[in-house]
């Protein structure tokens, strides 16, 4: 959401009034992009799967609603990806990475976590 | 609430909902703060016959904190006679130490364990067992443990 507002504002200072108009469009594009992809990546496709969806590993909670730590349904949470692949909710996972038993890696595979850098394009 | 009050919550709603894999058995999970489950080793094992259970603890911080998971040993149930088992129940496991991960649960521990029996060709305790029991912390998390490789 937050991204959204940022570059519309900046395509704003355009001059043309036609780019601003083309811009927009893809703006809306972009984050059609970013919400598909998301529910690919997680990718448990499993029919068995109750209609619950995919959840955060660490507290089970599906990604759809927040993390525990967040404690009104509207609040903020994000989701992190790992170069590994492996999405977790980043508050879920800071705490886990935050701890010196984590030894930084990730708790799926035990590699060390690289945040993947995430290209809307 | 807190986190791992609602991470057992589901924990709990799954077992309910789905069981438990075999051999595994939910005793008691009246609070979220300890859960008890049997642990039996099915097949041609060196525990063919022994039905073992499994004392949870958990902390606030559970799953970031690993439960502390120990045998119960009192008038119904002994610890297995295993080399990574002392006989007060405590269980050197890295899974329960170093190698604990948010992403491991009550069910996946105790299959983890119930594989480390089933892999057992003779029972024995561990060496130093008489000098661990006599000085060991009530807390099995409180021991600093050295994780022998299982080759
Ligand atoms: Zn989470
Ligand atoms: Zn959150
Ligand atoms: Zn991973």
């Amino acid at each position: 959401m937050e991204m959204e507002e940022k570059e519309k504002d900046n395509e704003t200072t355009r001059p043309s009034n036609a780019r601003l108009e083309v811009c927009d469009q893809r703006v809306k594009i972009k984050k059609w992009h970013a919400i598909a992809q998301w529910r690919w990546d997680t990718g448990n496709n499993d029919p068995e799967d109750d209609g619950e969806g995919d959840v955060c590993g660490i507290c089970r909670v599906p990604f759809e609603g927040c993390c525990p730590s967040c404690k009104m349904p509207g609040d903020d949470c994000p989701l992190i990806w790992g170069e590994c692949t492996h999405v977790f909710h980043m508050h879920c996972l800071l705490q886990w990475i935050g701890t010196a038993s984590s030894k930084q890696q990730c708790p799926m595979d035990r590699r060390p976590w690289v945040t993947a850098e995430r290209k809307v394009d | 609430m807190s986190v791992s009050t609602r991470r057992l919550q589901k924990e709990l709603t799954d077992i309910k909902r789905d069981g438990t894999p075999v051999g595994i058995e939910l005793l008691s999970a009246e609070d979220f703060a300890t859960w008890y489950l049997s642990v039996e080793v099915l097949g041609n094992t060196v525990y063919e016959g022994e039905k073992f259970a499994l004392k949870f603890r958990f902390d606030n911080q559970y799953p970031i904190s690993a439960p502390a998971v120990q045998f119960v040993v009192d008038d119904h149930y002994t610890a297995p006679v295993h080399p990574h088992v002392y006989s007060n129940g405590h269980i050197c496991a890295s899974i329960l130490g170093s190698e604990w991960s948010p992403v491991l649960s009550v069910v996946s521990v105790c299959v983890t364990i119930q594989s480390m029996l089933a892999s057992c060709k003779k029972k024995e305790r561990p060496p130093d067992n008489d000098r661990y029991v006599s000085h060991a912390p009530e807390n099995p998390k409180k021991t600093r443990w050295d994780f022998h490789d299982d080759k």
